[in-house]
């Protein structure tokens, strides 16, 4: 219940649609309860009238009429107000996240969330509108059929009253808490078994070339095969509960529509209560129990929501990354930048130790190294990504704690790893680095990354859409899209990670040699596990053992 | 992509029916308790309208009707219990399919010939197989079971219903007909709808986690106020263009349910009229008649309004196994059941021979150009040249793994040729970046022999330096790594790779810079112990580092697509060329 306080301030401004949609759904059980009632009622008076000549029948006929287009009619409204109340909420909801999510970025580098978990997050939204609209509705709107009937039962049946309260009740209340109760561990062990088959998907993918090296195919399926049964016996269980608790709501509607026939025939034998009344009780109290059954099948669902929600929140409670500076200063415009006695690891491995690099206004600086030895990281702790464990990393003349992270991002530029194509168009894809840019300038920047003629050559040029199902540019063609929006940045100080991956030598050669004129008036940082001609103009430096040394 | 057949449709329709075959026993029982229960039906309406119109018509005292009240009551509960079995049984049947769809598609995953591409679409990939696998559950569970109720149960309780009174009869028999039409109805307007919105539907969800996996570019670039308006718009949009469908496609259903009313209204009128005497056809007619052929009437029509609501199920399947198909679907091009090699071995195993060797990139320049090797039994190669000049690629294409043009023979047999367990006893490949998986250290290590014994993995623990860094953590060699190897530096994931090699017992050791993240003293250590396995064995090892390659003898310089002998050099060879 804590996650859906957390959910209802974004509740809160869709009210009055989902109140509309409620008072659709308590209309439809009621327009549907009250038709099979009054026609019972109906049919039985007409019998027992028999060639009554005086029977009026066209009032009850046009309720009945009235009844069952009403339900249509109100069904039809309550689905379309409904789903335009849930999807209303989920555009906030995806606003709410996304705006919940920047302030907290990097995650450091151990939270860092797999691809896999931003994934998961998508199916998470959809998962907590199933639980506002599929639990909540249904189950308010059963508890207002379920009162009125037991009210009208009181009046005519009163012995029957109790019966059919205590089994709408259990159908309500008992039956569906059960349920949520005893699927919790189900749900969570179909969950956690789903995450294992990814992991172990990812591994294979990953992993394929040394299964395949060390013949563990065999192996390797029988751990997915395992997983797979671990989650089909999960969801079997779940599937028993489901199936149980759908049996005991019948088995109490049964319960209500044969206690209340005994009552009624016994009241019947001592005339207190007509034949018809009796027949077209009978028929409403099984109306009421519709809005059970959808009840139970909202239940089996409730823990994935709450799991998913709770997962939501524990993404948006998170801590905010480092820290704003109280009174930021304004750097110098002079794009130097000084790494002073700086050291910084992760869990005791120093990929930093106190290292000094000072790069003047407009130099170009190329860091090599093996893989994995730091280099990244390294350009981590210009942009605070990371904040060093111990010295000071300097732009413009001042350290980067106290500069406004928003004048920061505006003074230095990343080409990193990551750096993702958007699904969106050629231009939008540049623009993100510079909004106002004109098409001639989105060009100069495509033709200075190498990556102009391939454009041009697109029968819809900066229009073309890119992104999985689109035209898709190669690994190289994306990395070199990635340089031209780093190219057209307004930043004075340039880091580049491994910006040449992915193409071949000799476009990788020329691109070493074109870089500085590119970047002219721009301080570069560069780091590459390529190694660089010594002309092409860069102060070559290399990051070996924790230590930061010039290449002689 | 699949050489798909003409009509993609077709190919999906029959995987499901294969597919289908796979739920067994629990399938067939979730398809036939709707119509047990049907049948349950029949006979509790039937004795609930004899109790009624027994005791309010004909005024018979409630003890003659109790053992009707009980029977009607009993077939209430069976009626439940049928409906609550199939229920369970089409979960387990579901699940059933699931599990073997997934063991299949993930058999077909590994089996996958390796390519030059470097990374395939993890995600879309795993989606596939978790998510849209998990798509399958409705079909086979709710869609299916309302489809076999939806075809036989309304002409079964028209039937049924003809004992009693002939015109209610026919009036169902007359609706039976409209039925397909009814269906199509319904099908009609899911259909459009789910088409058209999942279309946009699957825009925003890519928009949405395409913009949360770039989020902190978007944050770098300052754009994130941007990106959020931007998301919130999209969604906004499709919004609006799923309410446009969704009127359409509940309105279909409106419809069904205005017939399924009308249907009902007829036979509470056609009752009514014929107790007030307006319609003579049966003037005979008792309360229990007239109550069970009402109760009987929503039911005739409740098989296809709960059609109705599942019908979404199948289009969601069937986008399902299209998606599964576009990313799981590319069958191998050779079957790698690969026959027995019918080479003898030569007396001391492991010469290698490489013929005019060719391969290119995905545009068309090539990496490997003609190139010639050849290693006799336990010479070992040192192998340098530039970054990104193509040593990893050679490595892997000898190991017989990559597509390729020219000839790669292990002992006079070529290596493609080889049967997969086979290949992989006689050749080990430990690339740069060993695939660390979830588990301990010392089970990452017996990956490369599961049945190795706890001493045999301590010990190639050792000999790699493993336990240098092992020691050190509270579990020693149980220490748990990461999902792909998170918590391990590249130096210690390298080691572990190392551990793996000492593991096997192969005839050819291909090492791609086996100790490039290692510190000089850890290097010298570990090259010492590589060369101590390798005394008997062929070795091919990439490396940078001039001094480990003195050590090795013989190196060759890999440029512009060939193998040129190094200077310095204990083997001094002239450039191979043109064909052998």
């Amino acid at each position: 219940m804590k996650t859906l306080r957390l959910l209802l301030p974004l509740l809160r401004p869709h009210w009055r649609g989902f109140l509309l949609s409620l008072a659709l759904t308590i209309l439809t059980l009621a327009a549907g309860a009250a038709l099979l009632g009054v026609s019972g009622w109906f049919l039985t008076a007409t019998a027992l009238t028999g060639l009554g000549l005086s029977f009026n029948l066209f009032a009850p006929s046009a309720a009945v009429r009235g009844l069952s287009f009403t339900r249509i009619v109100s069904r039809y409204f309550e689905k379309l107000v409904g789903h335009n109340a849930t999807l209303r909420l989920l555009s906030d909801l995806r606003r709410w996240l996304f705006s919940s999510l920047f302030p907290k970025l990097p995650f450091g580098a151990k939270a860092l969330p797999s691809g896999d978990l931003l994934g998961r997050l998508t199916g998470d939204v959809d998962a907590v509108d199933t639980l506002l609209l599929s639990a909540i509705g249904p189950a308010i709107g059963a508890i207002v059929i379920s009162t009125t009937t037991t009210i009208v039962l009181a009046m005519i049946l009163p012995a029957a009253a109790p019966i059919y309260a205590g089994a709408i009740v259990g159908a309500i209340v008992l039956v569906p808490t059960l349920l949520f109760a005893a699927t919790r561990k189900f749900g969570r062990t179909a969950v956690a078994a789903a995450s294992t088959m990814r992991v172990q998907t990812l591994e294979a993918l990953e992993g394929a070339e040394d299964i395949t090296w060390f013949g563990q195919q065999g192996p390797v399926l029988g751990r997915f095969i395992e997983t797979c049964s671990q989650s089909a016996a999960a969801r079997g269980f779940l599937g028993s509960h489901v199936a149980l608790a759908t049996f005991a709501v019948h088995a109490l509607a049964g319960i209500a529509l044969f206690a209340t026939l005994l009552c009624g025939l016994e009241a019947l034998a001592q005339e207190n209560v007509s034949g018809p009344i009796l027949a077209g009780a009978l028929l409403a109290i099984l109306a009421s129990f519709e809005a059970s059954n959808a009840l139970v099948r909202a239940t089996a669902k409730l823990g994935t929501g709450v799991a998913a929600a709770q997962r939501l929140q524990a993404l948006v409670s998170l801590a905010p990354n480092g820290t704003e500076p109280r009174n930021p200063r304004e750097p110098e415009t002079s794009p130097s930048l000084v790494f002073d006695n700086v050291s910084f690891g992760y869990g005791g491995n120093l990929v930093l130790d106190h290292a000094d690099l000072a790069v003047a206004p407009g130099e170009r600086v190329a860091i090599s190294g093996p893989s994995g030895c730091g280099k990244s990281t390294l350009l981590s702790l210009v942009l605070r990504l990371n904040d060093p464990l111990g010295g000071t990393v300097s732009v413009g003349g001042e350290p980067t704690t106290w500069i406004a992270t928003e004048t920061l991002y505006k003074s230095v530029c990343l080409l990193s790893q990551q750096s993702p194509v958007f699904l969106d168009t050629v231009r939008n894809n540049l623009r993100i680095a510079a909004p106002e840019a004109g098409d001639e300038e989105l060009w100069q920047a495509l033709d200075a990354a190498r990556l102009g003629t391939t454009i041009r050559a697109l029968p819809q040029g900066l229009d073309t859409l890119l992104g999985e199902d689109a035209t898709s540019l190669s690994a190289g063609q994306a990395r070199r899209l990635c340089l031209a929006r780093v190219l057209l940045s307004q930043a004075s100080i340039v880091l580049l990670d491994e910006p040449t991956a992915g193409l071949d030598r000799a476009t990788e050669l020329e691109l070493f040699h074109q870089l500085p004129q590119i970047l002219e008036g721009r301080s570069v940082i560069m780091v590459t596990h390529a190694s660089i001609p010594e002309t092409a103009g860069y102060r070559r430096l290399v990051l070996r053992d924790a230590q930061l040394s010039e290449v002689s | 992509m699949r050489q798909s057949t003409s009509n993609p449709d077709q190919a999906v329709r029959t995987q499901m029916k294969s597919l289908q075959r796979n739920g067994g026993l629990p399938l067939a029982i979730a398809l036939a308790a709707p119509i047990g229960a049907g049948i349950a039906l029949v006979f509790q309406a039937y004795c609930l309208a004899q109790v009624l119109g027994r005791t309010i018509e004909g005024g018979e005292p409630i003890e003659a009707v109790m053992p009707l009240i009980a029977v009607a009551a009993g077939l209430w509960m069976l009626r439940g219990a049928i409906a609550a079995l199939g229920d369970y049984a089409g979960t387990i049947g579901a699940e059933r399919i699931k599990r073997r769809f997934r063991t299949r598609l993930f058999a077909r995953l590994l089996d996958r010939p390796a390519s030059l591409a470097s990374k395939p679409a993890t995600g879309a990939v795993t989606g596939s197989l978790v998510d849209q696998v998990d798509a399958l559950t409705a079909y086979f569970a709710n869609y299916l079971p309302a489809m076999i109720a939806a075809t036989i149960l309304p002409l079964a309780f028209a039937i049924a219903v003809m004992p009693t009174d002939w015109v209610v009869g026919l009036l169902f028999l007359f609706t039976a007909p409209l039925i397909p039409v009814f269906m199509a109805l319904a099908g009609w307007g899911a259909q459009a709808a789910t088409n058209r919105q999942a279309d946009a539907f699957l825009r925003l969800s890519g928009h949405f986690a395409d913009r949360l996996r770039g989020l902190l570019t978007l944050k770098l670039f300052g754009r994130a106020d941007h990106a959020t308006n931007e998301v919130y718009a999209a969604s906004e949009e499709l919004r609006q263009r799923t309410n446009r469908v969704l009127a359409i496609a509940f309105l279909s259903s409106a419809i069904l349910e205005f017939f399924a009313a009308l249907g009902v209204a007829g036979v509470a009128l056609y009752v009514g009229l014929t107790y007030l005497g307006f319609i003579g056809v049966n003037p005979g007619m008792t309360l229990s008649a007239g109550l069970f052929a009402l109760l009987m009437a929503p039911e005739v029509y409740a098989p296809l309004r709960q059609l109705a609501t599942h019908y979404h199920d199948r289009a969601a399947a069937k986008s399902a196994l299209m998606e599964i198909d576009k990313q799981l679907g590319a069958a191998p091009e050779e079957t790698t059941r690969r026959a027995l090699s019918t080479a003898t071995p030569t007396r001391q195993p492991g010469a290698v021979d490489v013929r005019d060797l060719t391969i290119r990139n995905e545009t068309g320049s090539a990496i490997l150009d003609q190139l010639e090797l050849s290693l006799r039994p336990g010479e070992h190669l040192a192998v340098m040249g530039e970054s990104g000049i193509g040593k990893s690629t050679l490595l892997r294409a000898i190991s017989g793994l990559l597509p390729t043009a020219g000839h790669i023979e292990l002992d006079g047999c070529p290596v493609r040729d080889l049967p997969d367990n086979e290949r992989a006893r006689r050749i080990v490949v430990i690339g740069q970046r060993p695939s660390l998986f979830k588990a301990s250290i010392a089970d990452n290590i017996r990956f490369a022999r599961p049945a190795a014994r706890r001493e045999d993995i301590l010990e190639a623990a050792w000999k790699a330096g493993i336990m240098e860094f092992a020691k050190e953590l509270p579990e020693g060699l149980d220490a748990m790594v990461g999902e792909g190897g998170a918590g391990m530096s590249g130096g210690q994931a390298q080691r572990i790779g190392l551990a793996r090699l000492f593991l096997t017992d192969p005839d050819l050791v291909l090492l791609d810079e086996p100790t490039a993240h290692l510190d000089a003293g850890t290097e010298m250590r570990c090259l010492d112990e590589i060369l101590a396995f390798c005394a008997e064995r062929t070795l091919i090892l990439t490396t940078h580092n001039a001094e480990i390659a003195k050590r090795i003898g013989r190196t060759e310089r890999l440029a512009a697509g060939r193998l040129f002998a190094a200077v310095g050099s204990v083997n001094q060879r002239k450039p191979h060329k043109g064909a052998a």
